[in-house]
């Protein structure tokens, strides 16, 4: 039955976004991230995904860029590889194979050709050491990395347990309540210890570490919310260390700025602290993230920070903890008790998101539209906590209506509230209408409207089914009320019970004539005028699992699944059994423009799809082990416009397309596409290069970078900044003079520039390197000019830095300059 | 010229908006989500600030044939996404075009030295390495996207250059002015003259991406449609390129309320398919037309359906106000429309369906309200539903919340409207009995002792649904008085008086405890009348709900307290009342007016009763009648508080 060129599945709605420490590129303005097993590129400027780096095989555990080449990244995977990307074409530059599974990656600048990796220990199990790979130079593309040197042993699995101080001098592990620091020149390993008595509530156990980057400190976090600062640690004895507490749960990341001046702190409170200057006194806060925080990172300037959170989200914050961006993925709810539901307007999924609210997600664009907070109730983020959740959520036909079930999460006797939302067009929003409490005196088992489109939105009706052995139906009625200010509300209409069965399932004909209400065992059918029952159907033995009504031509069938494994069809003429399947099936799912239904079955370890017409026993498509996790709801989404180029072969995707999510949570559909065509590679893209008009600043700044740069490769060694005094006169006038006494800057800039020549090749080099340092500081000011100037100096230093002496340049920079100065600056006084 | 700001909907499904405003700065913004996405400053927004703007074209296709003009070409695939560089090209006023990425979010290069005054109009060739501006210096440039050079120049007109189309097989270049002229793109020379339009043209646009005659071999151009609009002027002129040469005039005309300010249309690809155009004017309506371009029509059509968006106007400031459409584009599905309306600055992005059967369809909204939920939207996506204090909230017991299991069978209609006319039924019957009673109280004066007893208190104020009668009444906590005030009513208020108590008990949770009191003793001492009742259930289906709610919690111990409750009370209960007969028979031999008897027997026996239980009253009644209420409750509680007592006491 298979066709030949078979659907794939593929995964959409963006795997986990948390996979390990998200990192910023060296000018911040893409964030790299793992993803399941891709590494993203996103752009920090507009929330967009850049790039998509697929090669690994299992998941990505670790990110970091090439110290030595910043437009260069390392990443490790659980398939036993690390890669080497170049992440702004999205190009896979080499493959060093470890072979065993890689939990964590580290890089240091002063390892000149080998990297960190964290892999479990042979023969042992729950042991995992930090070895450090060499990576082997060769000419090819896949390389073999089997060099390890094993640096410490007895880490923790985790990426966060492990960092490397200030210049690579020492790494510092935790794992439960030991902290070791192995200093690599001295080859020395400190072992530290804390009680591992839960004194008062503490709890001592090490949850993260992170080196200050230019002091020898350690900060760790703990599982009691403390946040320990550890110093003086090459003593065994001596070591001390300050408290600053502040969480009360768990910290789960932190964070030093570069330099080392603010430390960011975050936990399951979603609450971001920033602590100054180690001090417990001085701290700011950024709360209300929406969900805890599993990773912290900074970028390389110190400008902005992310914090990765549990719900597939990371929130891009600036340097004075304010929200700049969020990129948000399918937000991952611990239980999608909600089912998948299409809403009519938007066309969007509609599941759980955070806890009580519901997430709309779009799959055109695959990515999340809103979050709607229909609980509105302030979420504490605190463990044990009985929370309320949404349960249950039906669209009418048009999208007008939502109906909402939230229910605590209490076991017993759960307090439930029914909750329907009229689509305000004058707002652009759901306005409340009704609420409805205690709806049922047991949980919520199914819900639906009828959906009917051609008497319009007067007549809805919606179904309720519970445990407490009824089912409920609800109308709109108009508000005889004068003093009520809304024309419609809803009022229960009917309540239907069966033998004192727990109603399990409910679902419409396509007519909206027939309600169909499983109860346990057994299926009722009633008409939905009179609310008479009509006919009962059952497959003993066995509970109904599922039940729906066919569609179109197949209207006379009703199609129901029962927990002890069969498949059945009823015949609504004859009220008879027109055939049945043996088949565990665990979602049916029809699909709403078409009489397909698709039906998945799980069984021994595998999921199968089956799409069928009721009216024909056999299937029209069967796919065998469709995934390996277990699907747990499916959804049929219209398209748009019908899909011509899979018609012949698969005509049940023509109209509308299938979606599916497992039990890990990750949202799947099928594809006649190949993979070629799905992954849209970054050679499609429109090739526009780069081309900026050269500013004067940048060819000033280019000439100067580019020079110092030479001399320091040539020279061989490192420029020290920062003295100021030697800077000359002019410039320092015109640094300290106060800006509103200064002159025009159009009379300032031939001294200026004058001060910039270079008095025939006896300034030191230092001096020079003080003046580009110096006129970057300018350049700054003009923040717009900025950029440009940066992206420009990288272009030209490439063709001129070859073979050029350094008394050459600067006479050749002379040369420049003195064109320069010919040059109108008139521009300089518009600033 | 002031015209209204550039902006552009993104090829492939309108995934993105970008607008121009006022401010130089260039804002990106989510169709789906109405959210903005980000902001642009062009480093000279100031001085060389936005004229137009184009987004590159979704790809390039290998058969150029079958592409229909760029701006309309659209891809979308469920679930695909499309992260490929979006160039946006932004022509300014001093004659440089910028090209943004609008996935990085950053300026990608600049496009000089091939205009020197304001670019009027950028448009990309489908090929995608290729971009077309013009000018108010006259002339055309065609660039190389991928160098950033000029590729090649060339005079357009004889005036400033306004509009640029790219015929749809990329063959072929509209440009205008005033003439609209057709260049060949290989030889640029000019191929066809247009002549008809007094102003400058303000935009241009293929209708068609094959012509609707396939009798002859379509080469590319002829027979084709294409639309233009020209600012000051209300008609949108449709014209034909045709192989003879005799275009001199437009082949239709469109008229609209005002200077058409932003055009979109689909595509029509079959013969019989009508082409739907959107023409936003300067005056914020929206114009729709359909119709099958077929050959000439000398009179102007008149749009199908004109739309336009207003205020509520409701609260507040009174009259509604007009908010004007920005921009509109066809969806995908070529059914719905994507409306830009309200501010520039913060546009408002909605996806309608409309009924365009209407001719006039006017939306009502609230833009205040809508930008004030949008901003709490603005960075994490959160959306907050509107929670009125006028919803309607329904607990268990109230009605509505459950119905009664099954009544005979009746529609839902007819029940309800059954229930409306029985209440009025019931009101007549309350009316018949405030008659009676009138009709006593008329005696009463006539030597009759005046009776206020509770009793009588609590019916009169059943009748006249008097609530501080009843709160007075009702609100007793003694036993006792409740029970002799039950006891002593008239049957015919028994029911009534069920349905003031359910009122009250749904209404404020604390007085049930006072109210079930009430119940308790009604329950007890009427329960031979109720269950004679045949009409019951629906009389009390509602009460049965509210106490079947309110115990859940404590079922099966309640039910049974109750029932012994009752068993007991039951017993004592059938003694007290057969007292009562035997006081009313007492009473009614000390009748003199007989006038009553007329009545009905039920309706005799409650006038007995009245009378009867207020003997002892009347008196202590006429001394105090000008006192407070508080203190003849207090009496009358005094007095029933010993009769009782007694009777139970002889017995």
């Amino acid at each position: 039955m298979v066709a030949p060129g078979a659907l794939r599945v593929v995964r959409c709605g963006g795997s986990t976004l948390c996979g390990a420490r998200a990192v910023f590129s060296a000018d911040s303005k893409y964030l790299l991230c793992a993803s399941g097993d891709f590494v993203k590129v996103y752009s920090v400027n507009t929330e967009e995904t850049l790039r998509l780096m697929s090669g690994h095989a299992d998941l990505v555990t670790g990110i970091q860029l090439n110290p030595h080449n910043h437009m260069q990244l390392y990443s490790s995977s659980l398939d036993g590889t690390i890669k080497l990307w170049d992440f702004m074409d999205g190009i896979l530059i080499k493959t060093f194979t470890v072979g065993s599974k890689l939990l964590a990656l580290y890089t240091l600048a002063t390892a000149e050709d080998s990297v960190f990796v964290v892999i479990p220990k042979k023969g042992e199990r729950d042991t995992f050491q930090l070895v450090s790979v060499k990576l082997t130079k060769g000419a090819g593309q896949d390389l073999e990395s089997k060099e390890l040197l094993v640096v410490l042993d007895g880490v923790g699995a985790s990426m966060k347990h492990i960092a490397f101080g200030r210049e690579g001098a020492y790494v510092v592990s935790v794992k439960g309540v030991n902290l070791q620091v192995y200093f690599f020149k001295r080859k020395l390993l400190n072992r530290f210890s804390l009680s591992t008595l839960k004194t008062k509530g503490g709890d001592n156990r090490f949850s993260c570490v992170v080196c200050h980057p230019t002091e020898d400190c350690i900060a760790t976090g703990h599982a009691d919310g403390k946040i320990r600062l550890w110093r003086n640690f090459h003593h065994k004895k001596e070591y001390t260390y300050s408290t600053l507490h502040w969480h009360h749960d768990i910290v789960m990341d932190l964070a030093f700025s570069m330099e080392g001046t603010r430390l960011l702190s975050g936990g399951v409170e979603s609450v971001l602290v920033q602590w100054h200057n180690e001090s417990s006194c001085q701290k700011d806060f950024l709360p209300r993230l929406g969900s805890p925080i599993e990773y912290i990172s900074m970028a390389s300037d110190g400008a902005l920070c992310c914090t990765l959170h549990t719900d597939n989200r990371i929130t891009i914050i600036n340097s004075n903890l304010r929200f700049s961006r969020s990129i948000q993925g399918l937000i991952k709810s611990r239980d999608v008790k909600t089912g998948l539901v299409v809403d009519p307007r938007t066309k969007a999924l509609v599941l759980n998101g955070e806890p009580g609210h519901l997430q709309f997600y779009s799959l055109q664009s695959d990515q999340q539209l809103f979050s709607l907070d229909i609980v509105q109730r302030q979420y504490i983020h605190e463990a044990g906590l009985k929370q309320s959740d949404l349960v249950k959520v039906a669209f009418s036909a048009r999208g007008t209506w939502l109906a909402t079930v939230e229910e605590s999460e209490e076991v017993t006797d759960p307090e439930l509230q029914l909750k329907l939302w009229f689509y305000h067009e004058e707002a652009q929003s759901f306005q409340l209408n009704t609420r409805i409490n205690t709806p049922h005196d047991n949980h919520i088992t199914d819900m639906c409207f009828r959906d009917m489109d051609e008497l319009g939105d007067d007549s809805l009706i919606l179904v309720t089914t519970g445990r407490d052995c009824v089912f409920k139906v609800w109308v709109m009625v108009e508000d005889t009320d004068p003093e009520a200010q809304q024309s419609v509300s809803w009022t229960c209409d009917f309540v239907g019970s069966y033998h004192n069965y727990q109603a399990t399932n409910c679902c419409f004909s396509e007519d909206g004539s027939l309600l169909a209400v499983s109860f346990e065992e057994t299926v009722t059918v009633w008409d939905s005028l009179t609310w008479d029952l009509k006919c009962t159907f059952c497959h003993p033995p066995g509970n109904i699992r599922k039940i729906c009504f066919g569609r179109l031509t197949c209207s006379k069938y009703l199609i129901g699944a029962t927990d002890y494994g069969f498949l059945c069809c009823w015949n609504l003429l004859t009220c008879a059994l027109e055939w049945s399947a043996h088949l565990n099936i665990v979602v049916l799912q029809p699909d709403p423009v078409s009489e397909h239904i698709a039906a998945v079955s799980w069984l021994s370890k595998e999921s199968s799809l089956f799409v069928f017409k009721p009216n024909e026993p056999r299937p029209i498509y069967i796919q065998r082990n469709l995934c390996k996790e277990k699907i747990l709801l499916a959804a049929f989404v219209p398209r748009d416009e019908p899909e011509m180029t899979s018609s012949e072969k698969y005509p049940w995707l023509r109209k509308s397309q299938l979606f599916f999510l497992t039990d890990t949570q990750e949202l799947m559909t099928l594809s006649t596409k190949s993979l070629e065509e799905r992954l849209t590679p970054s050679s499609k893209q429109l090739a526009v290069e780069e081309s900026l008009p050269v500013t004067p600043f940048s060819v000033l700044l280019g000439k100067h970078r580019q020079q110092q740069a030479q001399e320091d490769t040539d020279l061989g060694k490192p420029v020290v900044h920062n003295k100021q005094e030697q800077a000359s006169p002019a410039v320092k006038e015109l640094l300290h003079t106060p800006a509103h006494v200064l002159p025009s800057a159009s009379f300032l800039c031939s001294i200026f520039i004058n001060s910039l020549l270079i008095s025939k090749e006896n300034k030191s080099v230092e001096e020079v390197a003080d003046e580009v340092e110096m006129e970057s500081e300018k350049a700054e000011d003009d923040s717009d000019e900025e950029d440009v100037t940066a992206m420009e100096q990288e272009d030209t230093s490439h063709m001129e830095l070859l073979g050029e002496m350094t008394c050459k340049l600067s006479k050749s920079q002379e040369k420049e300059l003195r064109k320069i100065r010919k040059m109108d600056y008139s521009w300089i006084s518009a600033f | 010229m002031a015209a209204a700001p550039p902006c552009a909907f993104s090829p492939r499904g309108c995934r993105l908006f970008a607008s121009c405003g006022p401010d130089g700065r260039l804002r990106v913004w989510d169709t789906a989500g109405s959210r903005l996405q980000h902001e642009y400053v062009p480093s000279a927004h100031l001085s060389a600030a936005c004229t137009c703007l184009a987004w590159a074209p979704a790809e390039a296709r290998q058969p150029p044939g079958k592409d229909g003009p760029q701006r309309k070409k659209r891809k979308s695939e469920v679930g695909e996404v499309d992260k490929q560089l979006d160039i946006l090209a932004i022509g300014t006023a001093v004659g440089s075009i910028l090209l943004y990425s609008t996935v990085k979010g950053e300026l990608q290069s600049k496009l000089d030295g091939g205009h020197d005054s304001r670019v009027n109009c950028v448009r990309w060739h489908q090929d995608s390495c290729c971009l077309y501006s013009c000018s108010d210096d006259k002339h055309i440039v065609e660039w190389n996207t991928q160098t950033c050079k000029v590729k090649c120049k060339w005079k357009g007109d004889n005036s400033s250059v306004t509009c640029l189309c790219i015929s749809p097989d990329g063959k072929m270049l509209l440009s205008a002015g005033r003439t609209i002229k057709l260049w060949d793109l290989e030889t640029k020379e000019v191929y066809r003259h247009f002549t008809g339009h007094a102003t400058s043209v303000s935009s241009l646009m293929f209708t068609t991406v094959k012509p609707m005659n396939e009798s002859k071999p379509f080469d590319g151009i002829t027979g084709l449609y294409f639309l233009s609009g020209a600012i000051h002027d209300r008609l949108l002129s449709v014209w034909q390129i045709r192989s003879d040469r005799k275009e001199k005039n437009a082949v239709m005309s469109f008229t609209v309320t005002d200077e058409p300010t932003f055009v979109d249309l689909t595509v029509s690809e079959v013969k019989e398919e009508p082409v739907k155009l959107a023409v936003v004017c300067r005056d914020g309506q929206l114009h729709l037309f359909e119709h099958i371009l077929n050959g000439y029509c000398k009179k102007p059509l008149t749009s199908n359906c004109t739309i336009q968006i207003a205020t509520p106007g409701n609260d507040g400031d009174s009259t509604p106000k007009p908010v004007p459409i920005l921009a509109a584009a066809f969806c995908t599905d070529k059914q719905s429309l994507l409306l830009v309306y309200g501010n520039t600055l913060q546009p408002i992005i909605e996806k309608v369906t409309l009924n365009t059967s209407e001719s006039h369809i006017c939306l009502v909204r609230d833009i205040q309200k809508v930008l004030s939920l949008k901003t709490d939207a603005a960075l994490t996506k959160v959306k907050t539903p509107v929670v009125n204090s006028d919803t309607k909230v329904l607990v268990p017991g109230i009605p509505g919340h459950s119905t009664a299991v099954k009544t005979p069978a009746s529609g839902k209609e007819k029940k309800k409207n059954k229930r409306k006319p029985g209440e009025t039924e019931e009101s007549i019957e309350e009316r018949l009995g405030a008659l009676d009673i009138d009709v006593s109280k008329v005696k009463t004066p006539g030597g009759l002792p005046q009776t206020d007893s509770f009793a009588v208190l609590l019916v009169q104020g059943l009748e006249s649904n008097d609530a501080e009668i009843l709160n007075k009444v009702l609100n007793t906590r003694k036993e006792n008085i409740v029970k002799n005030t039950v006891a002593r009513m008239p049957i015919h208020a028994v029911i009534p008086l069920l349905h003031e108590l359910t009122k009250r008990l749904q209404g404020n949770p604390y007085s049930a405890s006072v109210m079930v009191r009430w119940l308790k003793s009604v329950f007890t001492v009427h329960a031979s009348y109720l269950s004679t009742l045949p009409d019951l259930i629906p009389q009390l289906g509602m009460l049965y709900q509210l106490m079947e709610s309110r115990v859940k919690t404590l079922q099966k111990l309640c039910r049974l307290h109750g029932r012994l409750f009752i068993l007991v009370t039951q017993v004592a209960a059938s003694q007290t009342v057969q007292d009562v007969p035997e006081v009313n028979q007492t009473a009614k031999l000390v009748y003199e007016d007989d006038s009553s008897e007329e009545e009905g027997s039920d309706d005799e026996m409650i006038a007995d009763k009245d009378s009867d239980e207020n003997w002892d009253e009347d008196e202590e009644k006429e001394e105090q009648s000008d006192e407070q209420d508080m203190t003849v409750e207090k009496e009358v509680n005094g007095d029933s508080d010993l009769e009782p007592e007694n009777e139970s006491e002889e017995e």
